[in-house]
């Protein structure tokens, strides 16, 4: 069977005393999407942070593409093909919305233009070619939510993880975003989603992992979207 | 007391009484270095006091120790040299002299209520931005003093100082800061403020008042700083630039060294630098040590100093002691 | 007022405006590693103070003048590059005071390893005597190394503004300065940025050494030492956080100083100093964020 888009085998996270993931494995191919839901503290950022390099005591093999990751920088994470939209989007809010995009670039790995990318980009969240020259802290949350992303994919990543994208935004915005994912599916990306909005999440994804005391306890399909017991046993086992 | 708080103190109050009995073995000429350590480790306790127990950095201790010479220096001048060396010395303080001991008190006094009003602002600062104030404290201090002819000599070193810092003078001074130190350690005071260092967010949560236990500390320690001052004063003709940027680097080098968090670490780092330091001090004026001769370049003292600060810094931050305190080695039951 | 009056006005006020111009190239130094490291640099004087023994040191081995500035450079970029790796990268992540002391620790070491290699006594660096000659323009006499200072400073101000609004490389560090560890996940290379920065703070201080050796050519240990520590006391009432804030308090420290150097009889002019640092306690007290900034926050950002 050949490799996933991004593999994670026995992940074990440690901060100090606590044990935040407790070997959990997955995978993502490529042109789909898996959830990764759970209540808070559940340890879905932990394994987000751990796959970028973020954390320096992780444990387990994060594999891209059949390279692994484990002891690799950010930055390096970021240059095989890994993109984060973090959580609370950080995007630079005294630089401007194309700086910002500019910044993306940096993680590019094929040389040259690719002025289809840009297009693209500003096809899905049009919001972003509109505030160009605005300085990024000028747009309203959900407006950096789109820049956030619209950044991420600018690099040309081959896998995409995002940090609770619908996290304080308007439903309007988070069709927006949650439509964008489904298009960036389309389009060959893996995308590993972190949320907490658990119902929309197992809806779109492909597959999707309960994560609870930094364990995986249960695989949801889309299928199990409306059942609403089995998601609250999953939340609260 | 119990056996292990008594070592806290007793190791490094033993430690002061050695070195002051060796220093009473030597020749005369190295009996000064020895001397001159014990102050050393004086103004080095002090600093701990603060900077140890509170996690705060502060790079101004060394006004206070300058304050502290001042006071002891220009009272302690008998009345009849004052005109010919401080000739615009303020009225009061011209007509007037004290003895020795009320010179040291008089000092470890004035040390402490400037302390005391250089940290009611300055003590809800932080880290760095704590560490530039109090270095603006020490360029305010060295400024003033060293143009402000009315409280000392301005600008010339102090001199006509009875020299009353001899080895047990000092050695009685170090052990005296050394006891205050550990005193307020073990306090309720010096707990509290270790609180604060380790987990600020936890010590507020339970209703410390960080702002008011850095407070008693900086004064405390200002107030032994003064003291440590009036030690110094009165061992040697010192100037203004005698009690700025390099005291205050040696001395932070010798916390530092030997360990910021910890009593015994000060001590242990005020003596052992100050032992490399003579060492290499001597050295520069061609030291004979086992038959072989050691004639080292002037300045070569501080380069080493100085590196060793930096790779103490580097490689192993809380020192030669580990931050701990004197401990005997335990002997366990089940050694095999 | 006669012409004579006249004259020593228009004098201090170029003077003033040139000791800002040296000033202000100063602090972005130290801005612009504050920036990237989170590190104030107390040993930036010393970068200064090496670049200086070099212009000594070609002026002592008779080096034709752009020699003797070149090596400067070499000297004063090797220095920046071998603090960055064997001081500022062991020490990334440590408090800022740990940093600050350190860098304290750092700054004696060298100041006395030149005493050790050069001596109490000083040498002179005498290529660039010739600017220090006056020129006369509009019936005011200007001595020349006032104009090239200025000239110079905003040379490189806008050579530095332009390096980090229109490049790649100064907008990582412009974002690097602002969020480092999201410019991380976006790919932005940690140690590129930092040493982009390193030297960057070093050409100017390599530039600042050769300004200052015109006026005062005997260059001791402890060269450029009080300026440093006058710098950082402007960049603090400045803005430490930002560049343009550090700039303009490094400027504005150096012409106050220099107006009131030359305004003031020596008598009232000792105290500068502790107006100066009761100035920048105030400011650390009231608004830690620097006086030039809108930004009112602490000097350190979690």
């Amino acid at each position: 069977m050949t490799e996933g888009a991004l593999v994670v085998e026995d992940l074990d996270v440690r901060y100090g005393g606590v044990h935040a993931v407790r070997g959990v494995s997955f995978s993502v191919e490529r042109g789909e999407i898996v959830g990764l839901i759970g209540a808070n503290g559940a340890g879905k950022s932990s394994t987000l942070h751990a796959v970028m390099g973020l954390v320096s005591s992780a444990a387990g093999e994060v594999r891209a593409a059949g390279a692994s990751l484990r002891r690799r920088r950010p930055e390096d994470v970021a240059r095989a093909g890994i993109a984060l939209v973090p959580e609370g989007r950080r995007v630079f809010a005294e630089l401007t919305v194309d700086e910002n995009l500019r910044l993306g670039l940096a993680a590019r790995r094929s040389r040259g233009g690719s002025p289809g990318l840009l297009e693209h980009v500003y096809e899905l969240f049009p919001v972003v070619r509109e505030f160009r020259r605005r300085p990024a802290g000028a747009l309203s949350g959900g407006q950096q939510q789109q820049l956030a992303i619209a950044r991420a994919l600018v690099a040309e990543p081959d896998v995409l993880l995002l940090d609770e994208p619908s996290l304080g935004l308007a439903p309007r915005v988070v069709d927006l975003v949650f439509d964008a994912l489904a298009a960036i599916r389309e389009q060959g990306l893996a995308v590993l989603l972190v949320e907490q909005r658990a119902q929309r999440t197992v809806a779109l994804a492909d597959r999707s992992h309960v994560l609870a005391n930094g364990e995986l306890r249960l695989t949801l399909g889309p299928e199990d979207a409306a059942d609403t017991e089995t998601m609250v046993a999953a939340y609260f086992s | 007391m119990r056996r292990e708080t008594a070592l806290e103190l007793a190791g490094p109050a033993a430690l002061v009484v050695a070195a002051a009995l060796l220093g009473a073995l030597v020749s005369r000429s190295t009996e000064g270095y020895f001397t001159d350590a014990l102050v050393k480790v004086a103004i080095v306790v002090a600093l701990y006091v603060f900077i140890g127990n509170s996690g705060v950095l502060s790079f101004g201790h060394i006004s206070f120790v300058a304050i502290g010479a001042w006071t002891a220096g220009v009272l302690s001048v008998p009345a009849s040299e004052k005109p010919a060396i401080m000739p615009n010395l303020a009225g009061f303080l011209r007509d007037r002299a004290v003895g020795n001991l009320s010179s040291l008190a008089l000092a470890a006094l004035a040390g402490g209520v400037c302390a005391l009003v250089v940290a009611l602002p300055l003590m809800r600062l932080s880290g760095l931005a704590a560490g530039i104030a109090t270095f603006a404290v020490l360029e305010i201090t060295h400024n003033l003093l060293r143009y402000y002819e009315k409280v000392g000599p301005g600008l010339n070193t102090f001199s006509s100082v009875p020299e009353t810092t001899g080895l047990r003078q000092a050695a009685l001074g170090a052990l005296a800061v050394v006891a205050a130190a550990f005193a307020y350690g073990r306090s309720r005071f010096g707990r509290l403020l270790r609180a604060t260092r380790e987990d600020p967010a936890a010590a507020r949560a339970v209703g410390v008042s960080v702002y008011r236990q850095r407070l008693i500390a900086f004064a405390l320690s200002g107030a032994l700083a003064g003291l440590a001052g009036g030690l110094y004063v009165h061992l040697l003709p010192i100037s203004t630039e005698g009690v700025y940027l390099d005291l205050t680097f040696i001395t932070l080098a010798m916390l530092v060294i030997g360990g910021t968090t910890s009593l015994w670490g000060a001590v242990v780092g005020a003596l052992a630098v100050s032992a490399l330091d003579s060492t290499l001090a001597e050295a520069e004026n061609g030291l004979t040590v086992f038959g072989a001769t050691l004639d080292l370049p002037a300045g070569t003292r501080v380069v080493v100093v100085g590196a060793l600060m930096a790779l103490v810094l580097i490689l192993r931050p809380s020192g030669l002691t580990g931050g701990r305190e004197f401990r005997l080695p335990r002997v366990s039951a089940d050694a095999a | 007022m006669t012409l004579a009056v006249l004259n020593i006005e228009w004098q201090t006020l170029a003077d003033a405006t040139a000791l800002g111009a040296v000033y202000a190239l100063m602090a972005v130094g130290i801005g612009l590693v504050f920036g990237v490291l989170r590190l104030v640099n107390f040993a930036y004087g010393q970068l200064v103070m090496a670049g200086a023994y070099a212009l000594a040191l070609a002026s002592q081995w008779e080096w034709p003048v752009w020699a003797g500035i070149v090596l400067c450079f070499a000297v004063v970029l090797a220095l920046s590059l071998l603090m960055d790796r064997l001081v500022f990268r062991p020490l990334r992540g440590q408090s800022p005071a740990v940093m600050l002391v350190a860098t304290f620790a750092v700054a004696f070491l060298l100041q006395s390893i030149a005493l050790l290699a050069f001596g109490p006594l000083g040498k002179i660096a005498t290529s660039l005597a010739s600017l220090n000659r006056p020129v006369t323009v509009g019936g005011v006499d200007i001595r020349k190394i006032t104009i090239v200072a200025i000239v110079v400073a905003a040379l490189c101000l806008l050579a530095l503004v332009l390096l980090l609004e229109r490049t790649t490389v100064g907008l990582h560090m412009r974002a690097a300065s602002m969020d480092f560890a999201t410019a991380r996940l976006l790919g932005v290379r940690a140690n590129r940025v930092i040493g982009a920065a390193v030297l960057v703070s070093g050409a100017l201080a390599a530039v600042v050494a050769i300004m200052l050796t015109v006026q005062n050519p005997l260059v001791t240990p402890d060269f450029a030492l009080r300026d440093t520590i006058v710098v950082l006391a402007g960049v603090v009432v400045g803005g430490l956080n930002r560049p343009i804030p550090a700039t303009l308090g490094g400027f504005a420290i150096g012409f106050a100083s220099g107006i009131l150097g030359g305004a003031l009889p020596t008598e009232k002019s000792q105290y500068l100093p502790s107006f100066l640092f009761a100035a920048v306690i105030l400011v650390l007290l009231v608004r830690p964020g620097g006086l030039f900034t809108r930004y009112r926050g602490a000097v350190e950002r979690v």
